[in-house]
């Protein structure tokens, strides 16, 4: 009945035989991290004029990010029309309550569960799956339903892409071959270089004998061998004596690499069971340095979109196709290599190099994909505003910890030139523009510094809310390990999540749930509120949201039980974030993640431009999902919170 | 023991489930069922701690996000 109704909403010219005719187009680009104050300075210094355009001949408004605004959340309330009550990712990470096992918030990947061990063999029974785990109906499977066309590219919180009859392509959230975000490997012969593994990444020891290097690519853990061991593969380096080069060979690939030189995709297969089991990925390799001391960075294995080991795409051979068309691109969902440029193993210009390969791809993939878009809709998503604001805001923020001036003068420009090849991927689009299409560009949220870091626990402990063992193993990283949960009421995971250890639903929690939780819930947000950075007096946190208060639906109560919103300049450090105790409640940032936007919402708003005027005054991320659906008279569902942008609106969130 | 499992709801059972499911603000009848049923088996057996990979396993998957040292 529902289904007919809404039909019946939409001129009967647009439909035949149920099948949607209409003329109607929607072109929504979505730009991770686009930061409201950046783009009207840089509109207002004349460097993006087709943004300066569009926000002239239609709207530009502030965009209300989601609680908290984390790029997984926010992207999620715009695709469901939901909060995070609704659509059930609350963070980057979530936990069991009963065993603080963490976990990625939004998938899950799982090797089988049964096998059968044959000596040093195990054979699975059955296959492994990819669960995605983002609750409620995407606006495109709504499309769908309807018959309207679409395509939606990289959208992230879309891993593995649910079933879809358009085309799709999962974006952040896609792990690489490792099942990791990104996990890249650095190959030397430095013997002053620490071996093993770092935050992202594995420097691994090799030695050069008569200019020659043999050594392994690591790819994926084998489930098929006992202790499910990584499966490698060799490759071989000569190093020229004379030159700064070096041959590079692996499984019959050849290729020579200068210093400083990056390689194409190089596919590799790692086999898992001989003659049976195999994985296809592929890695690019950069030459940082051939003498004195041999430097081989090789890229996280990326799943091969010619092959994939997991599915990234619908159909799923259209990442092949796409491949075929636009060469082959980073599948992983977050591709630009931040861990490398943090670890010091890339610097800022290898970083940069890197980055802007990563844009480059993607900008392949949308020239060659948006001129073939005739009706419905087309969703393209960029992230390069957003890595790289967190990784150069150091660069434009003199106040920075951080900052340093002589790389401010040499790359303090480039954040803008990132800004301004969004502007010329907009330039594309608007001379597409006709009376039957709507264009909104949006981001997630905006960005602020990261100057100083918040440690939640060591504060929660110096308080009293959490007790730690007499017994306490001080060499024990595990996280919250030490803790004393019959005398903890209060723990934090995540970058905003704030737990009470409650009674029935923590295995030793002694918060009664009810009165005395509220209550506690409400003191400790006094105390965080009233927290001043003693450096300059700042308030630190700005808000605390109780989930009761702000979300709804049926997984309000699976997340924390409030949100910290920080100040601008700081965010959850960066050992607190799982569970750990340094000794300083605030201390600087001094790496060269230097920006974020994991603070309080209403610091970051995202931005949101269209063609048209948008007339509610204060537009959310939950809004987009309803106004691409009212787009083509499609009666929103009951659980969407929001309304479309184009009508005037109420309070909303 | 693999594999899925079908069942069927029929009657007022449904009907409320139905009814439930929307006032809750679910998809669907079989996001709801699913949601009741893994609440009450977290309930009632032990966790799965052993098929959980290691927390200094998920602590390296999660530094490729670039949020965490």
């Amino acid at each position: 009945m529902l289904a007919f109704a809404s039909i019946a909403l939409l001129p009967s010219c647009q439909r035949a035989r149920g099948k949607w005719q209409g003329e109607q187009k929607l072109i929504v680009l979505g730009i991770d991290g686009m930061d409201p104050q950046l783009l009207t300075r840089f509109i207002q210094e004349g460097k993006m004029p087709n943004f300066a355009r569009l926000a002239q001949r239609g709207s530009l408004k502030r965009l209300t990010s989601s609680i908290p605004p984390q790029s997984p959340v926010a992207w999620s309330n715009m695709i469901t029309g939901m909060n995070a009550g609704g659509h059930g990712l609350f963070d980057f990470i979530h936990r069991d309550p009963k065993t603080l096992a963490l976990y990625f918030s939004a998938s899950r990947v799982e090797a089988p569960k049964h096998a059968i061990h044959l000596g040093s063999w195990v054979i699975p029974l059955g296959s492994g799956s990819a669960e995605q785990l983002r609750r409620g109906k995407a606006f495109w499977e709504i499309l769908d339903e309807h018959g309207i066309p679409n395509s939606v590219f990289r959208i992230p919180a879309n891993f593995p892409p649910v079933p879809a009859k358009g085309q799709t392509l999962s974006g952040m959230g896609t792990p690489d071959l490792r099942g990791t975000y990104g996990t890249f490997s650095f190959y030397t012969d430095d013997p002053t270089a620490a071996t093993g593994a770092v935050e992202g990444g594995q420097v691994i020891p090799v030695q050069v004998e008569n200019s020659r290097i043999i050594a392994n690519l690591i790819g994926p853990d084998n489930t098929f061998r006992k202790g499910s061991p990584a499966a490698t593969e060799p490759f071989s380096v000569a190093v020229d004596p004379m030159e700064s080069a070096a041959r590079i060979a692996v499984q019959g690939h050849e290729f020579v690499l200068r210093e400083g030189e990056w390689s194409d995709w190089v596919k590799v297969e790692f086999q898992l069971i001989p003659f049976f089991g195999n994985v296809k990925g592929m890695c690019r390799f950069y030459l940082k340095q051939a003498h004195p001391r041999f430097q081989l960075y090789v890229s996280p294995v990326n799943i091969d979109p010619a092959s994939p080991a997991l599915p990234i795409s619908t159909p799923s051979s259209y990442s092949r196709s796409l491949s075929e068309e636009a060469g082959e691109f980073y599948t992983q969902g977050i591709a630009e290599d931040t861990k490398a440029l943090s670890d010091g193993v890339l610097d800022d210009k290898e970083f940069l190099e890197q980055s802007r390969t990563v844009l480059a791809e993607h900008r392949r993939i949308f020239d060659l994909q948006f001129p073939k878009f005739q009706k419905g809709v087309f969703f393209f998503y960029f992230s390069s505003l957003d890595l790289n604001s967190h990784m150069l805001w150091r660069l434009i923020d003199p106040e920075h910890p951080a900052y340093d001036a002589t790389l401010s003068s040499q790359y303090g420009s480039v954040l803008q030139e990132f800004y301004q090849q969004m502007d010329q991927v907009l330039g594309e689009v608007l001379p597409k523009l006709d009376k039957h299409t709507t264009l909104l560009v949006l981001s997630d949220h905006g960005f602020a510094p990261y100057r100083r870091s918040f440690n939640l626990n060591t504060w929660l402990l110096n308080n009293g809310y959490i007790t730690l063992k007499s017994d306490a193993d001080p060499n024990n990283n595990e996280p919250l390990a030490n803790v004393d949960w019959s005398k903890t009421r209060a723990y934090g995971l995540g970058l905003n999540g704030l737990y009470l250890n409650l009674h029935a639903r923590e295995r030793e929690g002694i918060v009664t749930p009810g009165a005395k939780a509220d209550a506690l819930l409400k003191e400790i947000r006094e105390k965080l509120l009233a927290v001043r950075d003693p450096k300059n007096n700042l308030p630190v946190i700005t808000r605390v949201d109780f989930a009761a208060d702000v979300y709804q639906g049926p997984y309000a109560h699976d997340g924390p039980d409030a949100l910290v919103g920080y100040n601008r300049g700081y965010r959850a450090g960066w050992k607190t974030i799982l569970g750990a105790f340094p000794s300083d409640v605030l201390e600087d940032n001094t790496n060269p993640w230097s920006g974020d936007h994991c603070i309080d919402y209403a610091l970051v708003p995202g931005v949101l431009l269209s063609n048209r005027n948008i007339a509610a005054e204060m537009p959310a991320l939950t809004d987009i999902a309803p106004t691409i659906l009212a787009e083509f008279g499609i009666v929103k569902p009951k659980n969407m919170m929001g309304q479309s942008v184009f009508q005037p609106n109420i309070a909303r969130r | 023991m693999f594999g899925s499992h079908k069942v069927k709801i029929e009657g007022e059972l449904l009907d409320k489930a139905k009814q439930c499911a929307e006032a809750c603000g679910y998809e669907s009848v079989d996001e709801f069922v699913l949601h009741m049923l893994e609440k009450e088996i977290k309930k009632v057996l032990p966790s799965d701690e052993g098929s959980a990979p290691s927390k200094e396993v998920v602590k390296k998957r999660l530094q490729g996000l670039g949020y965490i040292e």
